[in-house]
């Protein structure tokens, strides 16, 4: 699905790409093949899933954002799959999983991330996705300190970062 | 931070649908009606004021090699949180660290070729953070409903009063 020169472009443009007229000039001369070419790649990349967006990543607590809450959710498990799929439709969620419990101590089978202006928004989002799949058993963490926030999915600098130059 | 009109109309196309184009920029401003170089300066100035973090391609994790991922939560004592987040922050596989206000007040997740390697992984940090393992939950992903982290800069008012 990827070649090396694919592995190498996403190496080069995964923290970011310039803000300059030809953003991408940089990779192109380091891989020696053209704009263009950078462009087709990172098109396909996209295309095959490979790249799931390309886009902005962005702060949201200087984005207006500050509320971070995770909500986890203790639902049937008969009924995870309808309720998971309803909350995943919520542009609200930008995050739900499902997760394996610790019976007797830990119930909560469904997670999902809202990021929203402050707590009582956050709340009132919450209980809105409640009452539309009819899951009441749940707890709302609010996020007060991050210590570290980044893709999870990234390609490791190469051994010899200097064999391009 | 007041993010203004255009601003928001700007964050709100870059973050659905940066152009692959050589030259981004110009065709986003063609799209938005802006001049290359207005898109350039507000991209900058939402840049440096760090609204925007940057923009690049996020990677889905499955495609680079990633088989099992999970979520932590560890009860520490408030005074020894900030030496443990530290401990926890070391690890490359871990990618999302937060302070939750909760008897849980450590939440980080852990992402790994497979469940053996992040296990390993997991084994290392109780045992350098002496956390116990009663204090710890290890809620692996069993299934994940959506992953997609973009927001709404435009009409945000139309959700006011509603719910």
């Amino acid at each position: 699905m990827m070649d090396e020169v694919d592995r190498e472009l996403l190496r080069l443009t995964q923290d970011g790409i310039g803000l300059e007229e030809r953003p991408f000039l940089h990779a192109a001369r380091r891989l020696r093949i053209s704009e263009e070419e950078v462009v087709a790649r990172l098109r396909r990349l996209r295309q095959t899933g490979v790249v799931r967006r390309f886009g902005t990543r962005i702060n949201p607590r200087k984005a207006e954002l500050v509320a971070n809450a995770m909500v986890v959710w203790s639902v049937p498990s008969d009924r995870i799959a309808g309720i998971g799929a309803v909350m995943a439709e919520s542009p609200d969620v930008t995050h739900c999983y499902e997760r394996r419990t610790i019976p007797g101590h830990w119930e909560y089978n469904l997670y999902t991330v809202l990021h929203c202006r402050d707590r009582e928004d956050a709340h009132r989002r919450v209980a809105a996705l409640s009452r539309a799949t009819g899951a009441v058993d749940y707890r709302v963490l609010f996020s007060t300190e991050e210590f570290k926030r980044r893709p999870s999915g990234r390609i490791e600098p190469a051994k010899e970062p200097e064999r391009l130059q | 931070m007041q993010l203004d009109p255009r601003d928001r109309v700007l964050l709100q196309q870059v973050q659905d649908n940066f152009p692959l184009d050589p030259r981004p920029y110009r065709v986003l401003g063609e799209v938005l009606g802006m001049p290359e170089r207005e898109v350039m300066g507000r991209l900058t100035g939402l840049s440096r004021r760090g609204v925007i973090k940057h923009i690049a391609p996020i990677l889905e994790p499955g495609s680079v090699g990633i088989r099992a991922s999970t979520l932590v939560a560890m009860r520490v004592p408030e005074e020894r949180i900030h030496e443990v987040a530290a401990i926890v922050n070391e690890y490359d596989s871990v990618s999302h660290n937060y302070r939750r206000d909760d008897d849980y007040n450590l939440w980080f997740t852990i992402a790994a070729a497979d469940e053996e390697e992040l296990l390993g992984i997991l084994e290392e940090i109780m045992r350098r953070s002496m956390i116990p393992p009663g204090d710890i939950l290890n809620l692996p992903m069993v299934r994940r409903f959506k992953l997609d982290v973009r927001f709404r800069f435009l009409a945000e008012d139309d959700d006011d009063g509603r719910g």
